[in-house]
């Protein structure tokens, strides 16, 4: 009797010893990552900087974006192939979204990375059935002490009454300094961070891999050796995707494969720090002042609108417009249209908000 | 306001009064006037049987939950008790209680059990009690991390569960309203307490259901 009323009782004892934690104790990373960063900084600083202030590496979600139309088309003259080196970024190149979690790295020194949150569904492409988000690790240098990377944007030269409409001047370049990224251009070796929800879409073209392996559900570490910008060309005139050697893809879980980071100079993946106004491949086309003093610090050219020459959209226009790049000291490319005459949101408007044609400003340098 | 405002207020109230005695003098000498006129009384009706020591009551609990302070907990409870003025029993419920924060789901059920001892007394076709129930309650908790299944957690980084025990005290009061027959409306409800953690946690239980007495 006794006996039984001790077996009875064990799970009680034993249950006991448990200990309720509600809403408290600390919360299992969802995924972690090693990573490793790579090679020798000194000779990497830009000019003017003796010292790393605090390395840190920062995990970046991707965004969908489309280079504009007139950084992808031939160039129809020399100073437009100079603006369109001086202001397009690389078409294949990573571009941020959103800026997730940093921690501390060394040099040569592994760091693990760890997130406590999913991507949002604004960095995820697809549908709820079947999308993915991409981050590449970026290595830079905290030079405002704020713990994390904020990005840059191309920086505008000024356009008649951008005040009116909403604009804002720009945000000044961000101080840090970014050393190295696991993914800066489809067009090179990469290693990349995937989240996969639900199925994965083979045609899918938001950083593609064609001809890898699919990432796995969840969050997995891909690599590829990327193609060239011809190849990719090719590629999308002929309606496919560029495909990569499938010598060079892998695909691995967090805990499998430590992400390895070469430094490189920072001239060469600052672009990774840079965000765009729009990701559709749309120009706003812009009203000129009245006085333009800083086109001497620009590259410009004068040139016809892009067209595909698909005999769609709107009628190819006559207009001549005026392309300015940004300044060399920009952390980010980015190009600036002017025309004499059109609407702000349709270069091809029937009734133009504004018509220079007959009496351009002084220091216009295209015909009308 | 000034006096003579007051007093025309108080002359308005009164003007009335009359009226409002007679309504309902009228109406007492009406309702008197229908049961003399035959309308027999409820417990000729609805006669109540139950005469016995033994009740027994079982319904729907409302509680907070045991280790939180906040959210409800809902389930089921049922009890026994025996004896008169003075009675004794055993009662026993479980509850359950989910909530959230950003990281965690967190659901917490809970069994009680009490040996209850209750003053009750009789009146009309109800009875008054105040009860004290002494016993452990059971909290089984299971948490599960927020968006670890999307980002493919397994075992102890997705789900954690625990079940402990705290001793606790009750102390209620209850209505057994006698309905028909052997059967009783029986509503109950007041504050508790446990110690968990080395602290005097306080609550509260509510319980409405049915009752049985032979």
């Amino acid at each position: 009797m006794r006996r039984g009323a001790v077996v009875g009782l064990a799970p009680l004892l034993v249950a006991a010893c448990g200990r309720l934690q509600g809403f408290g104790g600390e919360a299992p990373p969802l995924v972690s990552f090693e990573v490793v960063f790579q090679g020798d900084l000194a000779p990497l600083r830009p000019a003017g900087v003796s010292d790393e202030h605090a390395l840190r590496v920062a995990l970046v979600w991707g965004a969908q974006w489309l280079t504009e139309p007139f950084c992808v088309l031939p160039a129809e003259s020399p100073e437009a192939a100079a603006v369109i080196d001086a202001g397009c970024r690389d078409p294949f190149g990573f571009v941020p979204a959103v800026v997730s979690v940093s921690v501390p790295i060394a040099v040569d020194v592994p760091a693990t990375l760890t997130l406590s949150q999913l991507p949002a569904a604004d960095v995820m492409v697809g549908d709820v059935t079947a999308r993915v988000a991409y981050a590449t690790l970026v290595v830079f240098d905290d030079r405002d002490d704020t713990g994390t990377l904020e990005l840059s944007r191309p920086r505008r030269p000024p356009f008649e009454f951008e005040s009116e409409r909403g604009f804002q001047p720009g945000r000044p370049d961000s101080l840090d300094i970014i050393y190295g990224a696991s993914f800066v251009t489809m067009t090179a070796p990469d290693q990349r961070v995937a989240y996969r929800e639900g199925a994965f879409d083979t045609a899918s073209a938001f950083y593609p891999r064609a001809g890898c392996d699919p990432p796995l559900p969840g969050f997995s570490v891909l690599a590829a050796g990327g193609f060239s910008a011809e190849a990719a060309l090719a590629a999308l005139l002929s309606g496919g995707l560029p495909p990569e050697d499938p010598a060079t893809c892998a695909v691995s879980a967090p805990a499998e494969t430590p992400i390895v980071i070469a430094a490189r100079a920072p001239a060469e993946v600052q672009e990774v720090g840079c965000d765009e106004r729009t990701d559709d491949s749309s120009i706003g086309y812009r009203r000129p002042v009245a006085d333009l003093s800083d086109l001497a610090s620009r590259v410009v050219a004068c040139a016809h609108l892009p067209s595909f020459g698909t005999g769609g959209g709107s009628p190819a226009s006559d207009l001549i417009q005026l392309v300015v790049s940004g300044r060399d000291s920009d952390r980010c490319k980015g190009l600036t249209h002017y025309t004499l005459r059109g609407c702000f949101e349709d270069v091809n408007c029937a009734d133009p908000e504004w018509d220079y044609t007959a009496n351009p400003p002084a220091w216009w340098p295209c015909g009308p | 306001m000034h006096k003579r405002e007051v007093r025309v207020a108080f002359q308005r109230c009164f003007h009335h009064l009359p009226t409002v005695v007679a309504a309902v003098a009228l109406t007492a000498s009406a309702a008197r006037a229908r049961a003399d006129d035959g309308r027999r009384p409820v417990d000729d009706d609805f006669p109540v049987q139950s005469k016995g020591a033994l009740a027994v009551d079982a319904g729907l609990v409302l509680a907070l939950p045991a280790t939180w302070q906040t959210g409800l907990s809902s389930g089921i409870g049922a009890g026994v008790t025996r004896g008169g003025r003075f009675a004794w029993g055993v009662r026993g419920s479980w509850s359950s209680a989910t909530e959230s924060s950003l990281v965690w789901t967190v659901s917490q059920n809970d069994f009680r059990l009490r040996g209850v001892a209750a003053l009750q007394q009789p009146a009309g076709r109800g009875v008054f009690a105040l009860r004290l129930g002494l016993g452990p309650t059971f909290a089984y908790e299971h948490r599960t991390r927020n968006q670890g299944a999307r980002a493919g957690l397994t075992g102890s980084d997705l789900e954690t569960s625990a079940l402990a025990v705290f001793p606790a005290v009750d102390l209620e009061g209850v209505i057994t309203l006698h309905v028909l027959g052997r059967w009783s409306l029986v509503l109950s409800g007041g504050p508790t307490a446990l110690i968990a953690d080395g602290a005097l946690r306080g609550g509260w239980t509510a319980q409405i259901g049915a009752g049985w007495q032979p």
